[in-house]
This record gives structure tokens, sequence and C-alpha cells, in this order.
């Protein structure tokens, strides 16, 4: 057992929280301006210079792949959560589909750029609900001569209407497949979603595909043995996961700092129980997500049968726990964090989306369940 | 980092747990029933080498790191031992043997921890009173230096396994008008004249663990009795936290597989309106949640016996944090587990009922949750 980070993995966590900082010092990621997209680009671009990008997806010298990432995950969403979705869902879940299952000629044309932060990326997964768990598959790739003509439509894309590469997942005679499409593929039209909770930097889309042709170079399939929609499921929920640390993260510190130095009744606020208390519950929440999600990130790495369930573990009490934690530091900061944008604010919309998306609570829950009785999925 | 247990260690734990099942668990019920406690299970924990598990050989202990010890605690849980034995356990090889090794002279190691090892010898510890609970500092019982004896006068409380203890180690002011520096710990023997025990508490769980009040009067002990110098008690006590906090909490991170066992088992079996209500999505939704405890509380557990092991000093705040988590959030799923038996969970036909009472005990026992919050909040 061992329970640290190494000194090179603390110094990581380190150098990207103090990169992301100064950057998103004088460039907006979160205010959901004009200006965030170009900014977030920015920023991966910067991220694609360390060896944040690469963690999960390849082999990196010194690190503990998906381990290091849960660390380094919450240091990035605690600083821009925005910029977080974005690399994730843009490089990270796509990026280990095609690390796991693409050619050799899919990673060097689409892989590279998308790990060295110079080309934006999209996995569009859900259709026309967020469930993929139960419902099968509608989009679908039909060969036609030596092109693959998909046709289909997908929701809540994240990075939908900025990303150069997009996976699109579907069928292809009759198997699980992911197309890569260009976002200049005639056929492919991006609906751009508006009004979201949280993530306002991150732009996300509804993207139809209508009779979209494709090389077959550009399907990504995967062995009969391989779920890929489970293996896709489970990416993205580990990403759920690191952002509901980063944000219980910023709730806590910020709601801390706010007690101590907050007066009232001629004492800083955190002097009165029910707030001293009410935070002490906050970070036994937090540091027991962290130590869940990382056990389980662990796990992920050295026996992913037993990862399965663990991940669904995590990934409901660490969403669960970012939406009480950011809802009791509204409640510290008061006003302060109701009216104008804060961290707290911010926080507290972003965690919502960790509760819906990815497998959601209900459903972990439903499968939790079905695990203990012995239930196959 | 890494989470991973030794072969080793997974075959111990599967062998502890094979023992538990054939040797102590049928007898919990009808123990917990009758609010005895069981002598002979106690026995065995000794013969197979539970209760000494961290202790050097030398000493008749198995020589066990932190974290394989800590690992046995979740094993009985996880077999099905009930709240009651597993803290007599905890009571007697953390809070009174490992202060005896850990403080005492060699003289008082050899008199002691092989026979608290074995089992032939129970023992308990003497530090709560009824005007001091977390309070230490408040602590009024007095021992007072004459010749070559100590004379105990005062009162305890709440002490786990002090009807049935051979040994106490007891807490007892030398400097009275001193608060924590004041405190000072000694050995107590069953015989000592001036000692006497009330008669047993009767409790909402973990009945078959006998708990009482100790009452010392002119109690008088060899000044070799000591452990340690005047005034270092407090510290003393403090140190037991660290097993307090990772030995003692890990039985009910155990009980919770053993919970989502048994319900799981029950919600195959159980058929209502034409299916069983396992098929129901919220009898999973509380399979779930039961899972998820234990998950989240275990890793907790484990780390502070991973420092502890390390050498580090005890992190407090993680230590509250670990026995907060513990206290509070197993209300849920052991609420869930009863309920999800219906009126069988509320009898003690099943052992529901039983973990339910025996659970309880986690918010309060060893500073209560209130506790854990303040140090939290101060410490952060």
């Amino acid at each position: 057992m061992n329970y640290e980070y190494s000194q090179k993995e603390f110094e990581l966590l380190i150098e990207l929280f103090q990169m992301v900082t100064d950057f998103a010092a004088d460039h907006p990621m979160d205010s959901g301006t004009a200006d965030c997209r170009q900014n977030i680009q920015e920023a991966l671009e910067k991220l694609g210079q360390t060896p944040y990008l690469k963690l999960g997806v390849e082999h990196v010298e010194e690190y503990n792949g998906v381990v290091t990432l849960m660390g380094a995950m919450e240091v990035v969403a605690l600083v821009s959560p925005s910029l977080f979705l974005s690399a994730e869902y843009g490089v990270r879940v796509l990026g280990r589909a095609l690390a796991k299952w693409g050619s050799q000629q899919q990673k060097d044309e689409f892989l590279r750029p998308l790990v060295s932060g110079t080309a934006m990326g999209a996995m569009a997964l859900c259709e026309k609900t967020v469930n993929v768990d139960n419902e099968p598959l509608a989009t679908t790739g039909e060969k036609q001569g030596d092109k693959i003509i998909i046709n289909g439509r997908k929701q809540f894309v994240v990075n939908g209407p900025v990303a150069k590469i997009i996976g699109i997942a579907g069928t292809y005679d009759g198997k699980p497949a992911i197309f890569i499409v260009d976002k200049d593929t005639p056929g492919l039209v991006n609906h751009e979603t508006e009004g979201a909770l949280g993530y306002k930097g991150t732009a996300v889309s509804e993207i139809t595909l209508t009779d979209c042709a494709v090389d077959e170079t550009r399907v990504i399939g995967c062995s009969e043995k391989e779920n890929m929609v489970s293996s896709l499921r489970l990416w993205e929920n580990q990403v759920l996961t690191g952002a509901s640390l980063g944000l219980m993260r910023a709730s806590f510190e910020n709601a801390r700092d706010h007690a101590k130095s907050h007066r009232t009744g001629g004492k800083p606020i955190i002097a009165y129980q029910e707030v001293g208390f009410k935070l002490a519950e906050m970070l036994t929440l937090f540091q027991t997500s962290q130590m869940l999600a990382i056990r389980a990130a662990w796990t992920s790495e050295t026996s992913p049968k037993e990862a399965v369930d663990l991940t669904l573990c995590a990934k409901v009490f660490c969403t669960e726990s970012a939406a009480q934690v950011s809802g009791e530091a509204m409640r510290i900061l008061g006003s302060s964090a109701y009216f104008g944008s804060n961290p707290v604010e911010r926080a507290y919309c972003c965690a919502r989306y960790g509760e819906i998306f990815g497998t959601s609570t209900e459903l972990s829950r439903v499968k939790l369940g079905d695990a203990a009785l012995g239930i196959k999925p | 980092m890494d989470f991973g247990f030794t072969k080793e260690q997974q075959m111990f734990k599967k062998e502890i747990i094979r023992f538990a099942r054939k040797e102590i668990v049928p007898r919990v019920q009808e123990f917990d029933l009758q609010k005895k406690f069981d002598f002979e299970s106690f026995r065995k924990l000794g013969e197979f080498g539970i209760l000494g598990l961290h202790f050097p050989e030398e000493y008749g202990g198995g020589g066990a790191d932190v974290i394989t010890t800590v690992m046995a605690g979740e094993a009985l849980g996880e077999a099905g031992v009930d709240g009651g034995l597993t803290l007599a356990y905890g009571a007697h090889s953390f809070l009174c043997a490992d202060t005896i090794f850990k403080h005492g002279t060699e003289a008082q190691r050899k008199k002691y921890i092989p026979k608290l090892c074995s089992g032939e010898w129970i023992g308990c510890m003497g530090l709560t009173e009824p005007d001091a609970g977390s309070d230490v500092a408040s602590m009024k019982s007095t021992a007072e230096k004459k010749g070559d004896k100590y004379v105990l006068n005062g009162s305890k409380i709440f002490i786990t396994n002090a009807p049935i203890a051979d040994v106490s180690v007891v807490y007892a002011k030398t400097d009275p008008d001193g608060k924590h520096q004041g405190i000072s710990a000694f050995i107590v023997e069953k015989d000592t004249p001036g000692y006497t025990c009330g008669e047993p508490l009767i409790k909402m769980g973990v009945r078959t663990s006998q708990t009482s009040e100790q009452f010392f009067s002119n109690c008088e002990i060899p000044a070799e009795n000591l452990l340690g110098k005047e005034g270092d008690g407090f510290n003393m006590s403090l140190q037991t936290v660290e097993w307090d906090r990772s030995a003692l909490l890990a039985p009910f991170v155990g009980v919770s597989t053993y919970m989502l066992k048994r319900c799981a088992d029950y919600a195959k079996k159980r058929v209502q309106f034409g299916r069983s209500i396992g098929e129901f999505q919220a009898t999973k939704r509380k399979l779930a949640n039961i899972r998820i405890f234990g998950e989240a509380a275990r890793s907790l557990v484990y780390r502070i016996a991973w420092y502890k092991d390390q050498g580090k000093p005890l992190n407090h705040l993680e230590a509250a944090v670990a026995k907060l988590f513990v206290g509070d959030w197993s209300m849920g799923p052991a609420n869930d587990a009863m309920i999800l038996h219906g009126g069988y969970g509320y009898c003690h036909e099943y052992d529901m009922e039983r973990i339910f009472r025996d659970s309880r005990l986690a918010p309060i026992g060893g500073g209560t949750s209130d506790i854990q919050k303040m140090i939290i909040s101060k410490l952060m």
C-alpha cells in the first residue's frame, strides 16, 4: 500500500495548478463570454506541453496513469471547470478510445494533435437521451462503395461547435464503432445548445449526420469481447468524478476562507458551531471522495473487472458530494455567492452536471444493486 | 499510490472469515439476546492469534503490521461477528494492552502482554468519567503517592470490559490542579482492594460487550504500576486514538460487506407481487447505498493504518474525518439494511436489527461526531 503521490506527481499537480491559475487570471474561460472558447483552446495548447493530456491515454514515464490523472483532474477542475470539461471530453475520452482501439495511422493522424493540445476534439455519445446504457445506439455507418455513410443524431456533444476532430459513437456492420468525422464534412450539422446551467465556457451542441461520407480508415472498431460503450462510459464517469473533486475543493476552500475572514457579532463566522460543523462535514465529504476516487482509479489500472463497480461507487459518491458541498458553501458565503460570478456559484452550477451525465446516479445505483444481486449486465 | 493488499494478507483475511463464521458467528445472536459476554469466542480469538496480532512474537503476539491488524478487524465484521465482541477485542488489545506495551517497563510487558495476547486475561481502559468525556482534563479521579504506593480515588463510567477485566489501564490525576499534564496512567488488577465495578450497563447495542462503572476508594496499588512517568497519561490516551480511528473502525467497514451480502440474499429470496424484491429498483438503491458507504469508509480507515505503519505521527484531522464519516454516514446503510428486511429486519430473528443497534455506537464511542467536527473545524 501507499497512500501518497510521489514527489514527481506532486510536482506535476503544483505545476498544473500554477499554470492554469496564471493563465486564467487574464484569460476568462468560465464566464460564458465570447472569448472563452479561444482562451480554452490556448490553455489546451499550454496543457499539451505538460504530461496532463497524455495521462491515462498513453504511458508516461514516472507517472501512474489514471491514478496521477485523478489528482491532476482535481487541480484543473478546481481552477477552471470549463477548461477541464473541454479537455476531458475533447481529448481524454476520445484520446483513450483512439489509444485503445485505433490503428497506428489513426493514432498518428488524430491522437498526436489531440494530446499535444493543438487540435480540439469531441466525443459524441449521447443520442435522444443521455442514457446510452440501456438504449442501443441508433447512429449507423453503412458501407457504400469505398465510403462509409453515417446517419444519426447526437445530443449534448461537449466541444461539438469548436471541435476539429469529432468521434461519433454508433454501429458499423452491427458492431459498436466510433467514426472520426471532420467538422466540415458535408452532411454534418452542428446545432449549438444554448443556456447551460454550468460549464458556461464550454461549447455544447447537437450534431445531426445526414448521409455523411467518410473513408473506411475513419472507423474505429473493437473486438467482440469488448464493450465499447461501457468503456466510454467508464472513462466519462472518471472524468465526472475528477470534476467533482475540483468543484468540491473550490467550494470548500472558498467557504473556509470566507468563514475565517467574514465577521459577524464580533467574531469570524467559523467560530459559530453551525458554520464550523458545516465546514467539517464538507471537508469530510471532500476527503472521503478523494480517497474513493483515487482508489477507484488505481483499481481501473490494476484490476479492470473490479473497477467497473468501484468506478460507479466513486462516481455516485463524488458527484452527489460535490452537489451537497457546493450547496453548503453557497450558504456559508451567503449573498456574496448568490450575486455575481464567483467560484462557489460556478461550482454549485457545474456540480449538477456530474449527477446527470455519464451513468446517471440513478442508473448507477441500479447497476450497483444488480451487482450485489449477482445480476450480470 | 497503491491500495493493494499482499497475497498473504488476502489469504489471512479469508482464513479469519472462515474461522469466525465457523467458531463465533453461530453463537452471536444468542449471546446478544442474553446480553452476555462470550468468553469462549474471546478465548478463540486469542488462540487464533487475533488478540495479539500486532505485538512482537516474543511477547506472544503475531508480529503483524498495522494494515494486517486493521484488516483482521474488517474480516471479523465481514464474517458477521457482532459489534459487542469486536468492541471488547478493541478495548482489550488496543486501549489496554497496547498502552501497556508502548509505555510499560520490560517487567510490565512481560507480566501482562503474553496473557493479554492469549486471552487468558482480559483488559480494559478506564478514562471516561461521569463529568469528563471528551473533556479529559476535567477528570476528577486522583492518584496520590504515599511511599511505595499510589492511592486511587474516583470513578469511571462507560468502561468497556470493566466487569470482566483482569487488568485495567486507569487514568487519574497525580496533580489535581494540573490540567492535561496532571494526568497519569496506572495498571490496576481486578482483585485490588478498594477497586470495584458496577453492574453491567443496559445498552442499546453492542450488548455482548460488558460495560460498567469503575470505582476506586482508597485503592492502593504498588508504585511500580505507574505507566511511564507521572503526567504522561494524557499523551498516552491520545496515542490510543490512532488505533481507535483505524482498528476499532475497521469492523464497521467489514459489517457493511456482511450487510450487503445478507440483504442481497434476502432480496433474492423474498417474493412479493410475484417477483423477488431484488427486482424492485428501490431495493437495488438500498443495496447500492450500503456498497458505496463501505467502499468510501474503507479508504479512510486504511489511510490511518498506512500512515501508522510508516511511523508517521497521527494526522488528527484525517483521523477525525474517518471517525466522523463512519459514525454519521453508517446510519443510512444500517437503516436501509434493516428496512429492506421489513418486519424481519425489526425482529431479532434476523441479525439486521442487532447490526442496526450495534452501529449506533459509531457516532458516540471514542469521541462523538460533534467532537470530531470540533476537531476538524479547529484544524482546518
